[in-house]
């Protein structure tokens, strides 16, 4: 079924579904909020991967600029998720995601 | 023999077991330092796929920045007692890990037909250079690159506005 001498298209996309899979574990087992937060950049560079994959096979760049937005935002979610955190941290001394609960306006 | 087969398999076992170590390590910092492996492989399979401004720029945003940042937080809270690292009963995750189980068998076997019909020429071919990636992202993409750059100032803003209290992270609470 596999083929190992032959690097196709297909490959990187299991490789992806595998990286993305092992993302949504993450964020649905886990309990500590800033794994969570690191299992969604795991799914967010498999896609990643993804695009880059696609964007080879048909030479087309554009698919190369939409990771580098992907990056971007990226970033911007794991900085304010984790002053998210911080605050959590702050008012109930622990960063488990059951404690989100307790949060009210 | 071509290379691209090994470094891809190389690439892609390394990739797959520092993520399973993302998950399933029970201290949090261990994560972490799996997360910049990952990201550190990820960038090796992009160089494979000739984008060598990304393999650079993840290198220096995820491994450089976003991990570090990981860490200096888990640093900031003092977590040695995590007693439970996964949430529920284990029927509970168990039936999780079976409906992940069924959308992954869902995707990869169009993967699998994918691996049949496509060849591996693609690989071999000149791949795209960095230059046209410039022109699209400051032509075709303008107004998006303007959009991050407003989203990337406003998230700075609120991630100092959420962070901050009087006295830092173990501030008393009256």
């Amino acid at each position: 079924m596999l083929e190992l001498s032959n690097i196709t298209l297909g490959h990187f996309i299991l490789l992806s579904c595998v990286l993305f899979t092992i993302g949504m574990v993450g964020v649905l087992v886990r309990r500590n909020v800033i794994v969570i937060l690191m299992s969604i950049e795991l799914m967010l560079n498999a896609v990643n991967l993804a695009f880059v994959a696609f964007s080879r096979h048909h030479n087309l760049a554009d698919g190369q600029v939409i990771v580098f937005f992907v990056m971007a935002i990226a970033a911007a979610e794991a900085a304010i998720g984790l002053a998210i955190a911080i605050s959590v941290f702050r008012k109930f001394n622990g960063v488990e995601i059951r404690l989100f609960e307790n949060l009210k306006g | 023999m071509d290379i691209y087969p090994i470094v891809f398999h190389f690439f892609a076992a390394l990739v797959t077991i520092s993520a399973l170590g993302v998950v399933l390590m029970p201290s949090p910092i261990y994560s972490a330092l799996c997360l910049a492996l990952t990201m550190l492989f990820l960038s090796g399979l992009f160089f494979i796929l000739d984008a060598q401004f990304l393999a650079a720029v993840q290198l220096m945003v995820y491994a450089g920045a976003v991990v570090v940042l990981f860490v200096m937080v888990l640093m900031l809270f003092d977590l040695r007692n995590e007693n439970q690292p996964f949430s529920g009963n284990w029927r509970v995750n168990l039936s999780k890990l079976g409906v992940i189980a069924l959308g992954f068998i869902l995707i990869a076997l169009p993967c699998t037909y994918l691996m049949k019909a496509s060849n591996s020429e693609w690989l071999q071919s000149r791949g795209l250079e960095t230059k046209k990636l410039a022109e699209l992202l400051f032509s075709k993409h303008i107004f998006a690159f303007e959009v991050v750059g407003a989203l990337l100032t406003v998230v700075l803003i609120g991630a100092i506005a959420l962070a901050k209290a009087k006295g830092g992270t173990h501030a008393r609470t009256e």
